[in-house]
Protein backbone atom coordinates (compact mmCIF):
# COMPACT_ATOMS: atom_id res chain seq x y z
CA UNK A 1 0.00 0.00 0.00
CA UNK A 2 2.81 2.39 0.97
CA UNK A 3 4.65 1.52 -2.25
CA UNK A 4 1.57 2.17 -4.35
CA UNK A 5 0.98 5.57 -2.74
CA UNK A 6 4.60 6.37 -3.46
CA UNK A 7 4.03 5.44 -7.11
CA UNK A 8 1.21 7.99 -7.40
CA UNK A 9 3.33 10.65 -5.71
CA UNK A 10 6.17 9.80 -8.07
CA UNK A 11 3.84 10.14 -11.08
CA UNK A 12 2.60 13.52 -9.80
CA UNK A 13 6.15 14.78 -9.33
CA UNK A 14 7.35 13.40 -12.66
CA UNK A 15 4.39 15.13 -14.39
CA UNK A 16 5.67 18.53 -13.30
CA UNK A 17 9.29 17.62 -13.91
CA UNK A 18 8.56 16.35 -17.41
CA UNK A 19 6.48 19.45 -18.14
CA UNK A 20 9.33 21.74 -17.08
CA UNK A 21 11.89 19.76 -19.11
CA UNK A 22 9.66 19.66 -22.21
CA UNK A 23 8.87 23.37 -21.92
CA UNK A 24 12.56 24.21 -21.60
CA UNK A 25 13.46 22.09 -24.61
CA UNK A 26 10.60 23.63 -26.59
CA UNK A 27 11.50 27.21 -25.70
CA UNK A 28 15.12 26.63 -26.75
CA UNK A 29 14.57 24.67 -29.95
CA UNK A 30 11.13 25.49 -31.37
CA UNK A 31 8.83 28.40 -32.10
CA UNK A 32 6.86 30.39 -29.54
CA UNK A 33 3.52 28.84 -30.51
CA UNK A 34 4.96 25.32 -30.12
CA UNK A 35 6.32 26.25 -26.69
CA UNK A 36 2.95 27.70 -25.67
CA UNK A 37 1.27 24.50 -26.89
CA UNK A 38 3.54 22.33 -24.76
CA UNK A 39 3.04 24.55 -21.74
CA UNK A 40 -0.75 24.82 -22.08
CA UNK A 41 -1.23 21.11 -22.84
CA UNK A 42 1.02 20.04 -19.98
CA UNK A 43 -0.72 22.35 -17.53
CA UNK A 44 -4.17 21.12 -18.58
CA UNK A 45 -3.36 17.43 -18.10
CA UNK A 46 -1.32 17.93 -14.94
CA UNK A 47 -4.16 19.87 -13.28
CA UNK A 48 -6.64 17.26 -14.60
CA UNK A 49 -4.59 14.47 -13.04
CA UNK A 50 -4.42 16.36 -9.74
CA UNK A 51 -8.21 16.85 -9.70
CA UNK A 52 -8.82 13.20 -10.64
CA UNK A 53 -6.58 12.12 -7.77
CA UNK A 54 -8.50 14.31 -5.33
CA UNK A 55 -11.88 13.07 -6.58
CA UNK A 56 -10.86 9.44 -6.23
CA UNK A 57 -9.25 9.91 -2.82
CA UNK A 58 -12.34 11.69 -1.48
CA UNK A 59 -14.98 9.51 -3.11
CA UNK A 60 -13.65 5.97 -3.27
CA UNK A 61 -13.24 5.12 0.40
CA UNK A 62 -14.52 1.87 1.94
CA UNK A 63 -16.90 3.63 4.37
CA UNK A 64 -18.36 5.83 1.59
CA UNK A 65 -18.59 2.95 -0.89
CA UNK A 66 -20.50 0.75 1.54
CA UNK A 67 -22.91 3.63 2.26
CA UNK A 68 -23.55 5.01 -1.20
CA UNK A 69 -22.52 2.09 -3.41
CA UNK A 70 -23.16 2.47 -7.11
CA UNK A 71 -24.26 6.14 -6.96
CA UNK A 72 -20.57 6.97 -6.51
CA UNK A 73 -19.90 5.79 -10.07
CA UNK A 74 -22.24 8.52 -11.31
CA UNK A 75 -20.65 11.06 -8.97
CA UNK A 76 -17.15 10.37 -10.29
CA UNK A 77 -18.40 10.30 -13.90
CA UNK A 78 -20.19 13.66 -13.52
CA UNK A 79 -16.97 15.20 -12.20
CA UNK A 80 -15.10 13.60 -15.12
CA UNK A 81 -17.47 15.17 -17.65
CA UNK A 82 -17.20 18.59 -15.96
CA UNK A 83 -13.39 18.35 -16.10
CA UNK A 84 -13.54 17.18 -19.69
CA UNK A 85 -15.88 20.04 -20.69
CA UNK A 86 -13.60 22.65 -19.13
CA UNK A 87 -10.53 21.11 -20.82
CA UNK A 88 -12.44 20.97 -24.12
CA UNK A 89 -13.33 24.65 -23.98
CA UNK A 90 -9.73 25.60 -23.17
CA UNK A 91 -8.31 23.42 -25.98
CA UNK A 92 -10.96 24.72 -28.39
CA UNK A 93 -10.02 28.31 -27.64
CA UNK A 94 -6.31 27.57 -27.97
CA UNK A 95 -6.65 25.78 -31.32
CA UNK A 96 -9.41 27.84 -32.96
CA UNK A 97 -7.64 31.12 -32.24
CA UNK A 98 -4.33 29.63 -33.48
CA UNK A 99 -2.65 30.58 -30.20
CA UNK A 100 -0.73 27.30 -30.01
CA UNK A 101 0.80 24.84 -32.44
CA UNK A 102 -1.37 21.67 -32.50
CA UNK A 103 1.63 19.33 -32.37
CA UNK A 104 3.04 21.22 -29.40
CA UNK A 105 -0.32 20.89 -27.70
CA UNK A 106 -0.32 17.13 -28.38
CA UNK A 107 3.19 16.88 -26.93
CA UNK A 108 2.08 18.78 -23.84
CA UNK A 109 -1.03 16.64 -23.45
CA UNK A 110 1.17 13.53 -23.48
CA UNK A 111 2.95 14.55 -20.28
CA UNK A 112 0.83 12.39 -17.96
CA UNK A 113 0.92 9.36 -20.25
CA UNK A 114 4.68 9.69 -20.65
CA UNK A 115 5.27 10.03 -16.92
CA UNK A 116 3.06 6.99 -16.20
CA UNK A 117 5.16 4.98 -18.66
CA UNK A 118 8.42 6.29 -17.20
CA UNK A 119 7.38 5.51 -13.62
CA UNK A 120 6.14 2.06 -14.66
CA UNK A 121 9.47 1.36 -16.34
CA UNK A 122 11.32 2.56 -13.24
CA UNK A 123 9.24 0.36 -10.92
CA UNK A 124 9.56 -2.70 -13.17
CA UNK A 125 13.31 -2.18 -13.56
CA UNK A 126 13.73 -1.82 -9.79
CA UNK A 127 11.67 -4.96 -9.21
CA UNK A 128 13.64 -6.88 -11.83
CA UNK A 129 17.03 -5.91 -10.39
CA UNK A 130 15.89 -6.55 -6.83
CA UNK A 131 14.85 -10.09 -7.81
CA UNK A 132 18.08 -10.63 -9.76
CA UNK A 133 20.17 -9.76 -6.67
CA UNK B 1 -16.16 21.83 -50.44
CA UNK B 2 -16.46 18.06 -50.05
CA UNK B 3 -13.09 18.13 -48.35
CA UNK B 4 -14.34 20.51 -45.66
CA UNK B 5 -17.59 18.59 -45.19
CA UNK B 6 -15.57 15.38 -44.88
CA UNK B 7 -13.30 17.00 -42.29
CA UNK B 8 -16.23 18.13 -40.16
CA UNK B 9 -17.85 14.69 -40.41
CA UNK B 10 -14.58 13.03 -39.42
CA UNK B 11 -14.13 15.41 -36.49
CA UNK B 12 -17.61 14.78 -35.18
CA UNK B 13 -17.31 11.03 -35.53
CA UNK B 14 -13.83 11.02 -33.95
CA UNK B 15 -14.83 12.78 -30.74
CA UNK B 16 -18.21 11.03 -30.58
CA UNK B 17 -16.80 7.53 -30.83
CA UNK B 18 -13.89 8.36 -28.52
CA UNK B 19 -16.10 9.86 -25.81
CA UNK B 20 -18.51 6.92 -26.09
CA UNK B 21 -15.70 4.38 -25.71
CA UNK B 22 -13.92 6.25 -22.95
CA UNK B 23 -17.16 6.74 -21.02
CA UNK B 24 -17.94 3.03 -21.20
CA UNK B 25 -14.37 2.14 -20.24
CA UNK B 26 -14.33 4.47 -17.26
CA UNK B 27 -17.74 3.30 -16.12
CA UNK B 28 -16.68 -0.34 -16.28
CA UNK B 29 -13.46 0.41 -14.43
CA UNK B 30 -15.27 2.30 -11.68
CA UNK B 31 -17.91 -0.41 -11.43
CA UNK B 32 -15.23 -3.05 -10.96
CA UNK B 33 -13.44 -0.91 -8.39
CA UNK B 34 -16.64 -0.37 -6.40
CA UNK B 35 -17.38 -4.09 -6.39
CA UNK B 36 -13.82 -4.85 -5.32
CA UNK B 37 -13.88 -2.33 -2.46
CA UNK B 38 -17.31 -3.50 -1.28
CA UNK B 39 -16.14 -7.11 -1.15
CA UNK B 40 -12.71 -6.37 0.28
CA UNK B 41 -12.53 -2.92 1.95
CA UNK B 42 -8.93 -3.54 3.05
CA UNK B 43 -7.82 -3.49 -0.58
CA UNK B 44 -9.29 0.00 -1.12
CA UNK B 45 -5.89 1.70 -1.24
CA UNK B 46 -4.45 -0.62 -3.87
CA UNK B 47 -7.62 -0.41 -5.96
CA UNK B 48 -7.63 3.40 -5.72
CA UNK B 49 -4.07 3.72 -7.02
CA UNK B 50 -4.52 1.33 -9.92
CA UNK B 51 -7.84 2.90 -10.83
CA UNK B 52 -6.34 6.39 -10.73
CA UNK B 53 -3.64 5.43 -13.22
CA UNK B 54 -6.14 3.60 -15.45
CA UNK B 55 -8.61 6.47 -15.46
CA UNK B 56 -5.86 9.00 -16.24
CA UNK B 57 -4.78 6.96 -19.25
CA UNK B 58 -8.36 6.55 -20.51
CA UNK B 59 -9.03 10.26 -20.04
CA UNK B 60 -5.96 11.21 -22.02
CA UNK B 61 -7.19 9.07 -24.93
CA UNK B 62 -10.38 11.09 -25.06
CA UNK B 63 -8.43 14.35 -24.92
CA UNK B 64 -6.25 13.17 -27.82
CA UNK B 65 -9.38 12.47 -29.86
CA UNK B 66 -10.69 15.92 -28.98
CA UNK B 67 -7.47 17.57 -30.14
CA UNK B 68 -7.46 15.57 -33.39
CA UNK B 69 -11.06 16.56 -34.10
CA UNK B 70 -10.34 20.22 -33.35
CA UNK B 71 -7.29 20.08 -35.60
CA UNK B 72 -9.48 18.63 -38.37
CA UNK B 73 -11.87 21.56 -38.04
CA UNK B 74 -9.68 24.54 -37.23
CA UNK B 75 -6.06 23.76 -38.08
CA UNK B 76 -6.21 21.16 -40.83
CA UNK B 77 -2.69 20.70 -42.23
CA UNK B 78 -3.98 20.26 -45.79
CA UNK B 79 -6.49 23.12 -45.65
CA UNK B 80 -4.30 25.60 -47.53
CA UNK B 81 -3.55 23.11 -50.28
CA UNK B 82 -7.25 22.27 -50.58
CA UNK B 83 -8.22 25.95 -50.67
CA UNK B 84 -5.59 26.59 -53.33
CA UNK B 85 -6.89 23.66 -55.36
CA UNK B 86 -10.44 25.01 -55.06
CA UNK B 87 -9.24 28.42 -56.18
CA UNK B 88 -7.50 26.91 -59.21
CA UNK B 89 -10.74 25.35 -60.46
Amino acid sequence: MQDLTKVVDLITKSNWLLLVVLAMVAVMTTSMSFYLGVLAGGLIVAVNFHLLKRTIKNSIRPEVVSEKGRSLVGHVMVKYYIRFAVSSILIFLLISNHIVHPLGLLAGLSVVVASVFIVTLLVVTRLYFKEAV
Amino acid sequence: MEFLVGSVWAAGLAIGIAAFGCGIGQGLGLNGAMSGISRNPEAAGKIQVNMLIGLALIESLCIYALVVSLILMYAHPALEAATAALGAH
